[in-house]
């Protein structure tokens, strides 16, 4: 366990233990946030694993423990990674911060002095945000982009007309719109046959399903009927009962996160899909 | 149009207007169907770069979905055993893991023509198998030949391909592998032959060292961030230096060497290009015409260098990575006698506003310590360094060294104080690695060419008038070492060129950076 004070200097102090004979490089691109309740703890660790090697990046994974008695734990960690065919590793930093009790409730102040200065920050927010709740505010003010999962929501129409006010305030990603990638190139190769269709049918999950309807609607200026056969992913996508075929997608949870974090300003069409979806 | 000229029909998809449902999903740039036709097929470049390439562009699926390859050699061959020494070139060369569903999506689509194109029914075959992919692979008759053969083969087979190119509906690209001539004369020749049948929109000389990412950072780095380009001039910049050295020998390539020398193999392309590079003014866009505009202008620019301002080196016995390595006169197939060059370093001026008296000192050269191509900027230093002189004595002016390869990346050296009492400076590094900063994996500079010509994108292929500019400097170097003989071997392998090439820079109160 380390103070909240300490946090540079133990960083500092792990990265010159890990400075052997091999020279470490303390690249970054960014700052990534995620905010992390107990029950999305394994998935975000899992997704975490396959990150960092992708984006050199100092990671503050935040873990609110709203019913534990008042104060923030600290845990450490720097992850190395060789470079090929060359004598030096990269490093990332991971700051594990386990907010409990009330302090949960003024994130933005333990991040903001751990931000890599000059860096985008990204924050990924596990589960359905509490929107309208002074976290999610706090964070979303001092953050670049907001990265959620749709699929990971309940109610998901009233979850999109609640994020959909963010909009002005912080750039958006949804990875739930980030799967359907391969639909809609598949969608978009119908074009100009698509231009009139009026009933689109998803075996799948209903993020994914209201996200396609959404675009198709904004982008083609129609009235579009959805129906959704729930299931884990999107196994079929039929247009006026006609079936769509996309190309294979081997996409990890990892790899969708990081393709969300190259990705900086707004997303208009993603924006407009989000306004069309509900 | 004349009377009898029918505008052509217009397509639902034309008349529908642009797809709205694109916006937003052009993540990859997907070429149209082609068949890309390898001629040489049975050679290294094939084997190391070409398919390894197409299969890593297989993987991340930014071939087009309809495509074809079909390789092209005198060797003897079918396509059953074509594929399955491509399969084992892919596994041995292949920047990736093998994949066998990946390497099978592009096997179904590879083919063998064991022919001489120049001779008898060769073309002909060819030609019938192309159709035939059209017909299987849905190719549209668009093409892309890559003329991986020697020089001397060149100009007979683009034009047996250009005189079969009208029965084509689809589009023809060339790319043509280098050396593009031998010499000015020769590359004017070879481009008028391929000027009767191609235009210069569909000739795409290659110069693989345009296609590394470092090369294109270069770009990156001077535009896209503000602190570099106004400091990138003569008034900040004391001298450029350009290194392109190479550990290793000639490799087996004697009856080339002995007629290129360094000058030609590297200097005349790579270097030039480079320096061309680092040189240019902002273009008004990153379209091909646009870069290779400015890059042309400094060409033309460059003063033809006196026979002072060159030193031209051949290597002798050594030592290299621990290794004792014969001498250039040694290698089987150069002669006893060989007064070919494998080094060349020069002084190149600019005679521009921006680069009036900033000196470019060049080195290429085979048989040096270490293998690295860099491009260090030397700024002024300052004028008056408010310390005592011992104070500074570790200090070095500033440095912009890009490192092309190995090692990709950047960094700058910039003076710091040693932590302690007192005030004494040193020179330290900042570092960006490429490997560090994004780890996606660079890709092969041949991935990228190759889908560039696919996609008919010409930014970062020679146009004729770069190679004739660079000729036009490389005869006036030749012409001058005519005149006057060097008693070679002039350096030891394992050294960093022979002494002339340190008083090149000598002269002037400068030294080659320190490695």
């Amino acid at each position: 366990m380390v103070a909240f004070a300490e946090i540079e200097h133990e960083l500092g102090r792990l990265r010159a233990q890990q400075e052997g004979e091999e020279p470490v490089v303390r690249a970054s691109t960014m700052t990534h946030v995620a905010w992390v309740p107990e029950r999305w703890l394994p998935a975000a660790r899992a997704t975490l694993a396959g990150l960092g090697e992708r984006h050199p990046s100092r990671t503050i994974l935040l873990l609110p423990e709203p019913d534990a008695e008042n104060g923030i734990d600290t845990e450490l960690s720097v992850q190395h990674f060789g470079l090929a065919g060359l004598e030096r590793q990269i490093c990332t930093e991971v700051i594990e911060l386990r907010l409990r009790g009330s302090r949960m409730h003024a994130p933005a102040s333990v991040v903001l002095p751990l931000v890599r200065g000059d860096l985008p920050v990204f924050l990924r927010w596990r589960g359905r945000p509490p929107f309208g709740e002074p976290e999610l505010a706090q964070l979303v003010e001092v953050c670049d982009r907001l990265v959620v999962d749709s699929g990971e929501w309940e109610r998901v129409a009233d979850g999109y007309a609640e994020l959909e006010r963010y909009l002005e305030r912080i750039a958006v990603s949804d990875i739930a719109w980030a799967r359907t990638l391969p639909w809609r190139r598949a969608l978009a190769e119908r074009w100009p046959r698509i231009a009139g269709i009026s009933r689109l049918e998803v075996r799948g999950p209903e993020p994914e399903g209201r996200l396609l309807a959404g675009w198709l609607r904004s982008r083609l200026g129609i009235e579009l009927e959805l129906e959704v056969d729930p299931a884990a992913a999107v196994e079929a996508v039929a247009v006026d009962g006609e079936d769509v075929r996309p190309e294979e997608d081997d996409r990890t949870p990892s790899l969708l996160l990081s393709e969300q974090l190259e990705v900086f300003g707004r997303d208009a069409v993603y924006e407009a899909a989000l306004h069309a979806a509900r | 149009m004349t009377e009898t000229e029918v505008p052509p029909p217009i397509s639902p998809a034309e008349e529908a207007g642009p797809n709205p449902l694109l916006e937003g999903l052009e993540l990859r740039r997907r070429p149209e169907p082609c068949a890309l036709v390898i001629y040489g097929a049975s050679g290294d470049l094939t084997r190391r770069k070409l398919i390894p390439a197409l299969y890593a562009l297989e993987l991340r699926r930014l071939l087009p979905e309809r495509f074809a390859v079909l390789g092209v050699a005198r060797s003897a061959g079918n396509d059953e055993v074509f594929r399955e020494r491509m399969k084992d070139a892919v596994r041995r060369h292949a920047r990736d893991p093998f994949q066998t569903d990946a390497w099978e999506r592009l096997a179904a689509g590879i083919r063998y023509v064991s022919t001489d194109v120049g001779s008898g029914d060769g073309a002909a075959r060819v030609h019938d198998v192309l159709e035939e992919l059209d017909w299987h692979r849905g190719t549209g008759g668009n093409r892309v030949h890559y003329l991986a053969v020697p020089p001397s083969a060149l100009s007979a087979l683009a034009a047996e391909i250009g005189r079969r190119r009208d029965q084509k509906t689809g589009f023809v690209r060339l790319i043509v592998e280098k050396p593009f001539g031998h010499d000015r004369a020769s590359a004017r020749a070879l481009n008028a032959e391929l000027e009767r049948y191609f235009a210069e929109s569909e000739i795409f000389r290659i110069d693989h060292y345009l296609g590394k990412e470092t090369v294109q950072n270069l770009l990156a780095l001077r535009f896209a961030n503000g602190i570099f380009e106004p400091i990138w001039s003569r008034q900040f910049v004391d001298h450029v230096q350009i290194t392109v050295a190479e550990t290793i020998g000639i490799e087996g390539r004697a009856s080339f060497y002995e007629q290129e020398g360094a000058i030609r193999d590297i200097f005349q392309n790579h270097l030039l290009q480079l320096l061309a590079l680092t040189a240019m003014e902002p273009p008004i866009d990153f379209t091909a015409e646009a870069v290779r505009n400015e890059k042309v202008k400094v060409l033309r620019a460059l003063q033809t260098p006196g026979s002072k301002s060159v030193v031209r080196g051949q290597y002798g016995r050594g030592f290299v990575e621990g290794e004792e390595v014969s001498a250039y006169r040694e290698e089987d197939g150069v002669a006893a006698g060989s007064e070919t060059e494998t080094y060349v370093a020069a002084k190149l001026m600019i005679e521009s506003w921006r680069w009036a008296d900033t000196p470019f000192y060049v080195r290429v050269g085979k048989r040096l310590p270490r293998r690295e191509t860099t491009i260090a900027i030397q700024f002024t230093r300052p004028p008056h360094p408010p310390f005592e002189e011992m104070a500074i004595e570790g200090l070095r002016p500033n440095v912009l060294l890009v490192h092309v390869q190995p090692d990709e990346g950047v960094s700058l050296a910039i003076g710091a104080k040693v932590p302690g009492q007192g005030m004494t400076l040193r020179t330290v590094h900042m570092d960006f690695l490429y490997g560090g900063a994004f780890r996606t994996g660079l890709p092969e500079a041949y991935e990228r060419l190759v889908l560039d010509c696919m996609l008919g994108d010409a930014t970062l292929f020679t146009r004729a008038d770069e190679v004739d500019e660079q000729w036009a400097l490389v005869d006036a170097i030749v012409a001058s070492w005519e005149r006057e003989r060097i008693a070679f071997p002039n350096y030891a392998a394992g050294t960093w060129g022979p002494p002339s090439a340190d008083d090149l820079l000598r002269a002037d109160g400068r030294s080659w950076r320190r490695h």
